[in-house]
């Protein structure tokens, strides 16, 4: 109450009591700044709405149609494509394994990548810092197929890994065509993100945190636990979230490296939209996979911000 | 608490020496303050004692311990950061109790701890408080309260006022020096602040690439000064070089010929005078010994005091510091005014070039 009455007594909004100067009111001047802003932001802002939006709203509007065979997409209003989904368990444990591998795989990633986000950001030098953080993106040059396509020359029954194992007298390994393949493929290429985004967010504590823990008498480890850890929670969170996001809709990966029998979700939605021509259930799949992805990064979102929010604000 | 030995201690790194071959005894309960233009190696050396840097060559002795290839973790020293280091995510009572936790007490005995800690600091109000929710001089006490509840050996202190204002620094370093006294701590405080380590300290080391350039009590430094290097550091802004002449007479390289106390130097020398020991239009001849004719060049004012530059003819000049009409002092001189400047031998210092 007070606060109100106090800010309308010293901002001048209105500018009806202006003094009579030719000099813009405060309040005006701070508009006038915003305003650019805006404009910049403007062209952008109707990519993402047109671009993005507009697809979006066109795919839900077919997930609530009709697959007709031989007539293909009929236009009605139903939700018998979801019905569809949560009726037969197939499609339910397409989302199951694409959950699983997703969660496995963004948690390697994390395992993987704090070790090497935390080393690059406090012993490796200067110079050495921005030569390995390159190395850490190159992987990420590369198309996503070629770089798949490479994991197969490696995994596959007659490939390099085998070739190595043979070596050794070991009998060969199956892994082509498996989970297993799939996890390995999905962290190599998620791993640079997770690092990338690990790394900028190390880059801001404090090293002198880490001194003043070592001083008071903690290990290495309890530091990283009681102090590191904590304040790293933002990038963790983001780092986690993007592994997360990207593997759930990974495509080249579960279908180059998984093989035909091994489905994930968004090759299931490829296979329905582009195989099945049956557009009402492959955007009907798709919205699902996008819902469950949202609720649970939402959800991670929320719980990892209850925690930090009382001394990030 | 313990006596701190440094024997000769190196650092290293790769082309460059940061620290050569420092050595320094401090005694049970005394505070050293390392002084020193930033690079000088001081805070390099305060890091080795703390163990966050390693030690090139030498050992750290601490009560007659070895601690030189000890992590700071087991050394037992409290350590106050320039920044404060106060860990963000933990409350002002969480951050004093987290050394006693590493320390594995009792919960009852580390609130009992926390709470005396703060009180000593003045800040128990404040233990639910985060740390960003206080003002600088507050973080400074939560800050010292947390280096020094886990019962230190030694209070390692790095330019502890040097983010705080000028009231607040006062009034800190008569409260660090204060604290440092009631628990009697070994202290070695770095600053590169001649004021703050003359008042706080017991003894004061000054620093100068890596080396020890002299160390004594605050007033052997201020008034003695062993270098050129010291006496400017010390704020002596007359520093006339020149020979001496024969025992007592003085040579200024310009060529005037002064009166200097006697010294056991030879060679290249310089006469160090403080400003404030500089006469203008003095009238007492008997205590003026040396006194030249001179031309005012300008005039600082700066509130207490004006400081006067004054050129000799022959090119000479010297800055001369006169109280203000503020404090009763003489009426200002305007620049061009003809004076006479003159000094009492034993005012100036001789110093090696």
């Amino acid at each position: 109450m007070s606060g109100s009455a106090m800010s309308a007594a010293t901002t001048n909004p209105g500018g009806a009591t202006a003094p009579p100067l030719n000099l813009p009111a405060p309040g005006a001047r701070e508009r006038r700044r915003l305003s650019p802003a805006f404009g910049l932001a403007a062209p952008g802002t109707l990519f993402v709405v047109l671009a993005l939006m507009g697809p979006l709203a066109l795919m839900f509007r077919y997930s609530l149609n009709r697959f007709v065979p031989g007539q293909m997409m009929v236009e009605a209003l139903t939700l018998a494509n979801y019905q569809k989904f949560f009726a037969d368990s197939y499609y339910q444990e397409v989302l199951a394994t694409t959950l699983w591998v997703s969660g496995l795989s963004t948690l390697l990633c994390l395992l993987a990548g704090f070790p090497v986000a935390y080393f690059l950001v406090r012993q490796a030098s200067d110079k050495w810092k921005g030569r390995l953080l390159l190395l850490v993106i190159l992987p990420l040059l590369m198309g996503n197929a070629v770089r798949t396509a490479a994991w197969m020359v490696i995994l596959g029954d007659k490939g390099l890994f085998n070739a190595f194992v043979s070596t050794l007298g070991l009998s060969p390994v199956k892994l082509m065509y498996t989970p297993t393949a799939v996890v390995i493929g999905l962290v190599s290429v998620l791993l640079p993100f997770m690092i990338v985004t690990l790394q900028s967010i190390i880059e801001g504590i404090d090293a002198n945190l880490e001194a003043a823990a070592s001083s008071l008498g903690a290990s290495h480890l309890t530091t990283l636990w009681r102090v590191v850890l904590p304040l790293a929670l933002p990038g963790i969170l983001a780092g986690t979230m993007l592994c997360f996001i990207l593997s759930m809709n990974a495509y080249a990966t579960p279908v180059l490296i998984g093989g035909p029998s091994f489905q994930m979700m968004a090759p299931a939605v490829y296979q329905q939209v582009a195989k099945a021509m049956n557009w009402p259930f492959g955007a009907a799949l798709a919205f699902v996979l996008m819902a469950v992805t949202l609720v649970l990064t939402t959800t991670a979102n929320v719980l990892v911000q209850r925690r930090y929010r009382r001394w990030s604000e | 608490m313990s006596d701190v030995v440094l024997q000769s201690i190196v650092k290293r790194y790769d082309a460059t020496t940061a620290v050569d071959n420092v050595s320094l005894n401090i005694r049970q309960g005394e505070l050293v303050a390392l002084l020193g233009p930033s690079g000088c190696g001081k805070t390099t050396t305060l890091r080795m004692v703390g163990g966050f840097i390693p030690v090139t060559e030498g050992r750290i002795l601490v009560g007659g311990r070895d601690l030189t290839s000890l992590p700071p973790n087991k050394r037992n020293m409290g350590f106050g950061f320039q920044n404060y280091a106060l860990f963000p995510h933990m409350s002002v009572g969480e951050n004093v109790a987290f050394g006693l936790q590493m320390r594995k007490l009792p919960k009852a005995d580390i609130a009992r701890k926390v709470k005396t800690a703060l009180d000593r600091v003045k800040l128990s109000h404040l233990a639910d408080r985060l740390p960003k929710q206080l003002s600088g001089g507050q973080q400074q006490r939560v800050a010292l309260a947390r280096a020094l509840v886990i019962e230190p050996d030694v209070l390692l202190l790095d330019e502890p006022l040097s983010n705080l204002d000028a009231q607040l620094r006062n009034e800190m370093k008569l409260e660090i020096r204060n604290i440092q006294q009631q628990l009697g701590i070994t202290t070695i405080f770095v600053t590169h602040d001649q004021d703050e380590a003359l008042s706080v300290a017991d003894r004061v080391v000054l620093m100068r690439a890596g080396r020890i350039e002299q160390m004594g009590a605050p007033d052997d430094l201020f008034e003695r000064p062993a270098s050129h290097f010291v006496a400017e550091f010390m704020g002596v802004t007359n520093l006339l070089a020149g020979t001496l002449e024969s025992v007592g007479r003085f040579r200024l390289k310009s060529g005037e010929v002064v009166a200097v106390p006697v010294a056991g130097l030879s060679g290249d020398l310089a006469l160090a005078l403080r400003p404030e020991r500089v006469i203008l239009d003095g009238t007492d001849e008997a205590l003026l010994a040396n006194t030249l004719s001179a031309e005012v060049e300008f005039a600082t004012y700066r509130g207490l005091v004006i400081d006067y530059r004054v050129r000799l003819p022959s090119g000479v000049t010297l800055i001369a510091r006169r109280p203000s009409p503020a404090v009763g002092g003489p009426a200002p001189l305007s620049p061009g005014r003809a004076v006479r400047v003159s000094w009492q031998p034993e005012a100036g210092t001789l110093v090696p070039v």
